[in-house]
């Protein structure tokens, strides 16, 4: 409950201050949202299991974000930017799928 | 690393077993059982889940629930994350909701661009004619009756000047192309090549025909007939199917052209690809002016200008091959 409301704070503090993300930060935009979502399913998923623990979300979450965009940024500068971040989606994208099973199963018991 | 395809075959095997399988419970070992395998597909396949929830859950049940402040600080900061991350949400979509019309505009602003040279280019090709019309018409009054007559017929020899009179007209269409159904390939051969579009005209030129145009384009001495990919280009303009060859030159024109080894030709090619070829009678046609002829050579005309100047030579009477090249 809190979490959602949490969740909503943050859509309406978007909604209102409107900030122009800066030029050098666009590419990593895409890549921080979806190391985001894997840490949010990773988050409700554990929660499901009985384990959700605050700290650990945190640290997740921030490192994920903080990691995917320093891949991406690596790779832009060796010059191989959109094949790491193609790594970085795949692997996540991996992880959500399989969380988001999870959370399924716990749902439906399907 | 030898060993490497096997372990990716059964993380895929794994991977989908997972499906199927209801979440590994963590009961069977506390903390000091996570092991770090070097095949990391494998582990992202069988649990995606950060073995650090189930570290955590264990140090809970080992030390129990953290009281007090510890607690509420770390839900200040949980909550702290999901307000940051819901913004992060929404800023994202924003900026992709942002970028959409930044593309739409710049396609739109290039399409305005294309569409105003065009409009230009229109308009000034307007006043070229114009111009030229002038000059023709000061040419005419400053020249002498007989040079103009002369002129006026050198001009029409040469495509500089549209022509009336009566000729034929050869009509070709492209034969069916069928695809291959295997291969997906296009079975060109029914198409007509440049190469058809020279043979007639050269065919024409030297049954004495003393215009042609090829879809409205008049053929001077240096035109070209090109293929370009599937396109065929007569002086760099691109001609499509039906290709309507019109002539102006003697009455039995179309008959010769029927009965000549162009005409056998073409039948030939009408019976083998189905291609469509007609070549009937025109009566009083009009074909245009070229639209491009450089001036390549000019001498100062200090003698009285000589009756067989090289105008002469680029007469289709006297090259009648060169329609083709």
């Amino acid at each position: 409950m809190i979490a959602v409301l949490a969740l909503l704070v943050g859509v309406v503090l978007g909604i209102v201050v409107h900030p122009t993300v800066p030029n050098a930060l666009q590419p990593y935009l895409p890549i921080a949202v979806v190391a985001a979502l894997d840490a949010v399913f990773g988050g409700v998923r554990a929660k499901l299991d009985g384990i959700f623990d605050d700290k650990q979300f945190v640290v997740s979450f921030i490192s994920n974000v903080l990691v995917a965009a320093l891949i991406v940024y690596l790779g832009d500068q060796l010059g191989v930017g959109s094949q790491l971040s193609t790594g970085v989606v795949v692997v996540l994208g991996v992880r959500i799928f399989g969380n988001v099973a999870a959370i399924r199963r716990h749902l439906f018991r399907a | 690393m030898t060993t490497r395809p096997e372990n990716v075959t059964a993380a895929q095997a794994s991977g989908g077993l997972a499906g199927a399988r209801p979440p590994d419970p963590d009961g069977d070992g506390g903390p000091a059982k996570r092991t770090y395998t070097p095949d990391f597909l494998t582990e992202l396949f069988r649990n995606p889940l950060d073995p650090g929830y189930a570290d955590a859950a264990a140090r809970k049940a080992r030390d129990g629930e953290p009281t007090g402040a510890r607690r509420w600080s770390t839900s200040a900061v949980a909550f702290v994350t999901l307000v940051a991350l819901g913004f992060l949400l929404v800023v994202a979509y924003q900026q992709t909701v942002a970028d959409e019309p930044a593309a739409t505009k710049a396609r739109t602003t290039l399409i305005g661009q294309v569409q105003k040279r065009r409009d230009e280019t229109e308009q000034l090709q307007k006043q070229a004619d114009q111009l030229n019309r002038d000059v023709s018409a000061l040419r005419e009054k400053e020249l002498g009756g007989a040079a103009v007559a002369q002129l006026k017929d050198l001009e029409s020899q040469t495509g500089l000047a549209p022509v009336r009179g009566s000729g034929a007209k050869i009509t070709l269409r492209d034969g069916p192309t069928p695809v291959n159904p295997l291969t997906g390939e296009k079975n060109t051969a029914g198409q007509v090549k440049d190469t058809d579009l020279q043979l007639a005209t050269n065919a024409l030129w030297s049954l004495g025909a003393e215009a042609i145009t090829i879809n409205g384009q008049r053929l001077t001495a240096t035109s070209t007939i090109r293929q370009a990919g599937e396109a065929i280009l007569v002086d760099f303009r691109p001609v499509s199917t039906p290709y309507e060859v019109v002539a102006i030159g003697p009455g039995d024109l179309a008959k010769n052209f029927q009965d000549g080894y162009a005409g056998k030709f073409f039948k030939e090619l009408v019976s083998k690809y189905g291609m469509s070829f007609d070549s009937s009678a025109a009566k009083d046609v009009t074909l245009d002016a070229a639209t491009e002829l450089k001036l390549r050579v000019a001498v100062p005309s200090t003698p009285p200008p000589s009756p067989s100047g090289s105008a002469k030579a680029a007469q289709p009477h006297d090259s009648p091959s060169k329609g083709g090249r």
